[in-house]
């Protein structure tokens, strides 16, 4: 493996995120999760307006352990409950710094947006 | 189907190492997503299929390309890790897949162009393609080409087109002054007016012949030139319209600029420039061919005619109404000849149309050597494969243990291969692309080869991509084949267990690496055999017996068809002319016919021999020659009975004939042929000569084939009006430099006769050659390389062998072998190898030579020198490379390869 620079100096070479990255990213952000959590909890965050297929998911997953976004895990965070088959992801600190940097980002984009008066204040 | 089989038949769209990490994972999600939406009812299960489906497409194209760009780095990885290997794998593809493109896109453009014009499949031909020249007479059953008569008519008359168009068969050279310059030879097509519209071409600058009505003869002098010509001669200049091209009889004013992509309607062809027909007369002074005479039955055939269907109409029913005109038009020439077994077989013509997208052509009859020439290099391509090929796998055999690693570590085989495959592609798409580049310089090359070059338009079309791109994905696979078969055998403990030997699976190796070199020997037979059989066929024609010797003559043809002399002032002409040439210092001998050595024309008329009763119609034709006097002395030809032409033999005196050997035994087997008859005739009239010479057989215009019969008689007593003659004239000593003394007296002479050529004999006869020799010239170069590329495989097999075998043979010396021992012991047991090669090879060689069968001259394919020389080459060849590997072999230190122990 070759040595990663430090999370801060580029995680903006990731930007912008594809949004399947994102959600994944911010589903691991609280909790350690195997592929169907990740799925459920971006539906249920998003009122099911954003589903990931088995396909997206598993591509996107295959990047960011490249990518050293995420890690997979050893062992199951929850030895009691653990289905054998399942495997379990967790964001590394480079993932959450390009998930910091991409909230910068949108926000930047979104305050742009409201200051050119395009996006009322409140919406 | 259950719906998570079905999810798992989806899966096999993800690449195998993909599917392998996550397809659990995918279809336990997949399963417990369909799970959960139970309750929720069809619909919420449907949009999870829909969702699936909809991913599969992109997710399962993104992995593919990601483990395609891995394989693809992975390969580069390996390729620079040794360059060179890299460098010598990459030229010799470049130089293979480059030769094989440079023939095929030269048999591309020789068979496959179409012509850049609008519309091509639209267009039809009623003339044979193939045909070129003046054909002056008649001719039965299919008409080759077509008169200028026969042309208006079916363009007046046709319904079934929407134009027609006439175009000179052959190119007219002249001397032209173009812009005031200095007389210069140019290259002329002769065309309808109709020409340009019907081909759909316009004009680059200014315009073309107005294509309404075909111009009245002799009216306004145009001409449309060539992009090359306006760029050679004109420097591109707009202003060239309105300039003249001043040939001898009159000025022609440039109209238009053709453009750069328009080389005409004749394959192998490139006028400077397209002049008129109406106005033949100013561009060949005294030649009236553009009318039909009526009263003769000589017919000048020189054209070939085109035509664009109307829309619907079909290249049948166009040719259908042709016919019916034309068969009008010879009704009203040929219906007044009184005998009718002669006016039935006049009548007896017909037009052929064919499709006309590829035009006419004028190198048909060099796609043949091109076959063979693609046939040999796509061989040795194939051999350069095979080394390479062994090479890579000689490669992956020391990867071996990598591999059998990685099998353990649950890599897929397949992955593997697929690696290796992509590496074997890297190889051979670097090799294609440097192969294209390569290919036009090589192109350009073989053209330069032939003496007379042929102009080919160098496109680099669809079908010579496809071509190159075909080959590519063929020599990567084949490259990749060798070592991918081997990987799938690697049993993993093998690969493990085999470390201290260094190389595992070798002995499995070298089986494969002796049958491919069985192979390599096997296909360079047939290319050395090829090459011996073209060499020596070189050497004959060149060696050919002409009957005389061909060293030390010269030619100069003059026409006299300018100088409106009456056939028998011009008869006196020409002796008057052989008169003053006989006088010039440094002219030993010279003498005239009206056909000339091989300048391509000949003659041929029906004839009756006294005495003989010809044996159907195809034996009453002979060949025939106008001569001046002392001709065969001149010559050199041997007069075998009777006496030879002389200046006895005049306009009034009894007519005579020559006869050759060949005509003697044909008509006159047993009998005394001299003082008997022949009778030429042609139409209603006839001329009877009484023999009076036999003469050896000698050969005027072909190199190949038998010697025709032939009849020569006096020219000035011809039996048609002789408007051109060859001077032949044997000079003292070197004899070139006579040349312009010759010019000049005939100049001087008669200023109104032109020299149409002229030159040493020997060299137009090698022009005839250079085909000949270029096939010649690359087979042999293909054979040597074949030779040489089996034997470094040979060479590689071996030492890799002895190599592995280094521990034996130190064991067997310990125990007193000696050195011849070992050697014969090692060329004992290769010796196999090189015999099953040579046998091989020798049955592919004895199919193989009936492919070029038609190209050889002098000796049978089956030439046992020959083959016995290529195979003693071959064995000579395979033996050295076999040699070093056994000598190293007897060297063996015995302490040294036991301390490797």
């Amino acid at each position: 493996m070759s040595p990663r620079p430090a999370p801060s100096e580029d995680a903006d070479s990731f930007l912008p995120l594809p949004t399947a990255v994102f959600h994944i990213l911010v589903a691991l952000a609280d909790q350690e999760r195997h592929g169907y959590a990740i799925m459920q909890d971006v539906a249920e965050r998003t009122d099911g307006k954003v589903r990931l297929s088995a396909g997206t998911l598993y591509s996107a997953v295959r990047r960011m352990l490249e990518q050293g976004l995420i890690e997979e895990l050893r062992d199951s965070p929850d030895p009691a409950s653990a289905d054998e088959r399942r495997r379990y992801y967790g964001i590394t600190a480079l993932g959450r710094a390009v998930a910091l940097a991409e909230a910068r980002r949108v926000t930047e984009l979104l305050s742009q947006a409201r200051a050119a008066g395009l996006i009322p204040r409140k919406l | 189907m259950r719906a998570p089989d079905l999810y798992r038949v989806l899966l096999w769209c993800y690449p195998g190492p993909f599917r392998r990490e996550y397809g659990g994972e995918m279809l336990g999600a997949f399963h417990a997503e369909l799970r959960d939406a139970r309750r929720a009812g069809r619909a919420a299960r449907a949009a999870i299929w829909v969702r699936a489906l909809r991913d599969l497409v992109p997710t399962a194209f993104r992995e593919h390309r990601h483990v395609l760009m891995q394989d693809l780095r992975h390969a580069l990885r390996v390729l620079r890790a040794s360059p060179g290997f890299t460098l010598v794998a990459l030229a010799s593809l470049a130089l293979g897949i480059g030769a094989n493109t440079a023939i095929f896109s030269l048999l591309n453009n020789v068979l496959l162009t179409t012509l850049p014009v609008r519309e091509p499949q639209s267009l039809v031909l009623f003339t044979d393609p193939e045909s070129s020249g003046v054909a002056i007479g008649s001719q039965g059953g299919e008409r080759s080409l077509m008169t200028y008569q026969e042309f208006l008519d079916l363009q007046r008359s046709s319904t079934r087109l929407s134009s027609a168009m006439a175009a000179s068969s052959s190119l007219h050279r002249v001397q032209a002054r173009l812009d005031g310059g200095e007389p210069e030879e140019i290259a002329l097509s002769l065309v309808s007016g109709s020409y340009f519209d019907t081909l759909g071409v316009p004009a680059l600058v200014g315009r073309t012949f107005d294509g309404t009505s075909e111009p009245a003869e002799g009216s306004a002098p145009l001409a449309v030139i060539s992009h090359d010509l306006w760029q050679r001669r004109f420097g591109g200049r707009p202003d060239v319209i309105g300039r003249a091209i001043a040939l001898r009889g009159g000025a022609f004013q440039v109209i238009g600029v053709a453009p750069a992509w328009f080389f005409g309607e004749t394959v192998g062809q490139r006028p400077d420039a397209w002049l008129p027909l109406a106005n033949l007369s100013a561009i060949l002074p005294g030649r009236p061919w553009l009318h039909d005479v009526p009263g003769t039955v000589e017919k000048v055939m020189w054209l070939h005619v085109f035509g664009r269907l109307r829309p619907g109409a079909t290249a049948a029913a166009a040719g259908a109404e042709a016919n019916v005109t034309f068969k009008q038009g010879l009704a009203r020439y040929y219906g007044t000849l009184p005998d009718p077994a002669a006016r039935q077989g006049f009548l007896d013509q017909r037009l052929a149309v064919r499709p006309a997208a590829s035009g006419a052509t004028r190198v048909s009859d060099f796609a043949n050597p091109l076959w063979v020439l693609l046939g040999g290099a796509g061989l040795v391509l194939l051999i350069a494969c095979a080394n390479l090929g062994n090479l890579l796998l000689a490669r992956t055999t020391a990867r071996v243990r990598e591999v059998a690693v990685r099998l353990a570590l649950g890599a897929g085989r397949g992955r593997l291969v697929r690696q290796l495959l992509t590496e074997s592609l890297c190889l051979a798409v670097a090799g294609g692309l440097c192969g294209l580049a390569l290919a036009f310089a090589l192109r350009h090359a073989l053209i330069r080869l032939l003496v007379d070059p042929i102009v080919l338009p160098a496109t680099l079309d669809r079908r010579v991509l496809l071509f190159v791109f075909v080959l590519t994905l063929v020599v990567g696979l084949l490259l990749g084949l060798l070592p991918a078969l081997r990987i799938t055998k690697t049993p993993v403990a093998t690969g493990l267990r085999d470390q201290g030997r260094g190389i595992a699976g070798s002995a499995a190796w070298l089986r494969v690496g002796r049958v491919v070199v069985i192979g390599q020997l096997a296909l360079s037979l047939p290319l050395l055999v090829g090459a011996g059989l073209l060499a020596r066929t070189l050497l004959n024609l060149q060696r050919a017996d002409l009957g005389y010797a061909r060293d030390n003559l010269l030619t100069v043809r003059v026409d006299a068809q300018g100088t409106g002399y009456q056939p028998a002032r011009q008869a006196q002409a020409f002796e008057d002319l052989l008169a003053r040439i006989r006088a010039v210092p440094g002219v030993r001998v010279a003498t005239f016919s009206n056909n000339g050595l091989f300048g391509g024309s000949d003659n041929g008329d029906q004839i009756t021999v006294e005495g003989y009763t010809p044996k159907g119609n195809g034996d009453r034709g002979s060949s025939y020659d106008a001569v001046g006097p002392g001709y065969f002395s001149a010559l050199g030809v041997p007069v075998m009975a009777g006496r030879e032409i002389t200046e006895q033999d005049r306009a009034g005196s009894t007519p005579v004939c020559v006869i050759n050997e060949t005509f003697a035994r044909r008509f006159f087997e047993g009998r005394h042929p001299i003082g008997l008859h022949v009778t030429q005739r042609y139409a209603d009239q006839q001329h009877t000569y009484a023999i009076v010479g036999i003469v050896k057989d000698s050969r005027q215009n072909r190199l190949r084939g038998r010697i025709e019969h032939r009849f020569y008689t006096p020219a000035t007593q011809p039996a048609a009006s002789i408007s051109e003659v060859s001077f032949i004239i044997r000079p003292r000593g070197d004899g070139a430099d006579v040349l312009p003394a010759l010019r000049r007296v005939i100049q001087q002479a008669e200023p109104r006769m032109s020299i149409t050529r002229s030159g040493v004999l020997s060299e137009a006869i090698d022009r005839r050659l250079s085909q000949d020799r270029m096939v010649a010239q690359l087979s042999i170069a293909f054979g040597v390389v074949a030779a040489l590329l089996a034997a470094m495989g040979l060479y590689g097999v071996l030492s890799y062998g002895v190599a592995r075998r280094t521990q034996e043979l130190g064991v067997r010396k310990a125990l007193g072998a000696r050195h011849a021992t070992l050697m014969a012991m090692i060329l004992r047991e290769t010796g196999w190898l090189l015999v099953a090669g040579l046998l091989a090879g020798g049955a592919l060689a004895v199919g193989a030579v009936q492919l070029i069968a038609s190209r050889l001259y002098g000796l049978s394919p089956a030439d046992p020198v020959t083959f016995g020389t290529a195979i003693a080459a071959l064995a000579v060849v395979a033996l050295v490379a076999t040699w070093l590997p056994a000598y190293r072999a007897s060297r063996v230190d015995p302490l040294v390869a036991l301390r490797q122990e």
